[in-house]
């Protein structure tokens, strides 16, 4: 089966042309600190990109596990970022109304910096918790050690430029 | 010394303490700060689309002419890298469209400072403000990821500022091998096993190298080694028992600025066993 080369563009374009000089060495895989986790691995997802293989390399648990730590960009020998590459595969994604609980968390996140211009936490966690239940023990646990010694804000402070912030995400994100 | 302060969302939650001690610190050591009037959250490393990040992030830089300093790692590397991409003239151009307050390229990299760095600039060697010298203390030095990355003014993996500073506070930076090493922070909440695993590796790391205490420089390293560690021991079948400072933390302690004003009361695992050794050598 052919490609698709209009993904392969988009990547292109978003992470940099300079994945095409991809030469597989694995040095991305062999730095990420979830590399064992990961199937398929940052180097093969990579590869997926460049044979234009979308379905792969936009479903999949990789991109999830990426935790920009950026290690792989310091030391990739081509100059490739290949977390910007994940970055690139979210983002198309989730344009493409990928659903899960992972992309959940990260459109709650964008969404309350456009609403009040900083995050809350604990507002956003509530709102994660509806979409994964199973996330509550550890939030619980979390909520144990932070309330007691008054690291969870109960008010949401919103900032004087929300309008503004509102305007960059929505148009910066079209482009 | 004038610096534009950007606290960042977690100085109001969940870092209250590294913002706490950040400002106490800066006080002593005559760092005037002020901060950003109106500063917006910066994605952290949340926030995929590459050009929102940079908008978020230019929306910040473009409300002062001060360099910027930030005591998170995450804010730092999100400003950084957001000054490098704005070098390129059309990306200046795609975010200034949006901007009320233009972002000016006379601004660059490296005007954005971290907390760090400016205290180790502050401190000079046998520098008499360190009233408490943290004599024989065996410190880790935990950059964590951000720091470093994108590659800017430190080695993104075998810095040694932490240590330097280490040093001059008199403690003795312990080798740490998973210095630069990720906390597992970013994904903590959508997968909790993958990030828990990597955070344990660190703080047992920290442990076999005889470290009394760790220092960190990102609020996201510090909830998962400090406000973690306790369900981290039990899931892992390990004690731990190390206390988690920010970096602001320790050099305050140096500086003989107490608990309260530092945050120390906040922390997860308490330092005061730590601090008691501390004083213990002093009177030696």
């Amino acid at each position: 089966m052919p490609g698709d080369e209009q993904f392969k563009q988009e990547v292109l374009r978003l992470a940099g042309h300079e994945l095409l000089t991809c030469i597989q060495c694995g040095t991305c895989s062999a730095s990420c600190p979830t590399a064992r986790l990961m199937n398929p691995s940052i180097r093969r997802l990579i590869k997926l990109c460049l044979e234009g293989k979308k379905e792969e390399a936009t479903h999949n648990e990789t991109l999830w596990l990426c935790t920009s730590c950026l290690l792989c960009t310091s030391r990739c020998p081509r100059g490739i970022r290949p977390k910007a590459v994940v970055s690139a595969l979210k983002d198309i994604a989730e344009r493409a109304g990928l659903q899960g609980k992972d992309a959940a968390y990260e459109k709650f996140f964008l969404e309350q910096i456009k609403d009040y211009g900083r995050i809350a936490e604990l507002a956003l966690t509530a709102k994660f918790l509806l979409v994964f239940p199973q996330g509550a023990v550890q939030s619980m646990q979390m909520g144990l050690e932070l309330l007691p010694r008054g690291k969870i804000d109960l008010k949401i402070e919103k900032i004087k430029g929300r309008d503004e912030v509102k305007k960059i995400i929505e148009e910066l994100w079209k482009k | 010394m004038k610096l534009a302060y950007y606290p960042g969302c977690v100085s109001k939650s969940t870092g209250k303490e590294m913002d706490a001690s950040t400002r106490a610190v800066s006080a002593a050591l005559g760092i005037e700060l002020v901060e950003l009037p109106d500063w917006n959250c910066c994605g952290a490393t949340h926030v995929s689309h590459e050009l929102v990040a940079t908008g978020l992030a230019a929306r910040n830089m473009a409300q002062t002419n001060l360099p910027i300093m930030t005591a998170c790692s995450i804010c730092y590397s999100n400003l950084r890298a957001a000054a490098q991409r704005l070098e390129e003239p059309e990306t200046l151009e795609k975010v200034n469209a949006v901007l009320d307050r233009k972002y000016s390229s006379a601004y660059s990299s490296a005007k954005i400072r971290h907390a760090l760095d400016v205290i180790l600039e502050a401190l000079t060697e046998g520098d008499e403000r360190i009233v408490v010298p943290l004599k024989e203390l065996r410190v880790a030095p935990y950059y964590g990821c951000l720091l470093t990355r994108p590659q800017g003014v430190y080695s993104p993996q075998f810095p040694t500022i932490l240590e330097n500073l280490i040093k001059r506070l008199q403690a003795v930076p312990v080798d740490f091998r998973l210095k630069t090493f990720c906390c597992g922070g970013p994904i903590f909440m959508p997968q909790e096993k993958a990030a828990d695993d990597i955070a344990f590796k660190i703080l047992a790391e920290a442990k076999k190298a005889g470290a009394e205490v760790i220092v960190t420089v990102c609020p996201l390293c510090h909830l998962m080694l400090d406000a973690k560690q306790k369900v981290l021991e039990q899931k892992m079948g390990e004690k731990i028992g190390i206390p988690i400072l920010y970096v602001t933390q320790l050099v305050g302690i140096a500086l003989g600025l107490g608990p309260e004003e530092l945050g120390l009361f906040m922390n997860s695992v308490s330092p005061m066993a730590m601090m008691e050794r501390v004083y213990a050598r002093l009177s030696e």
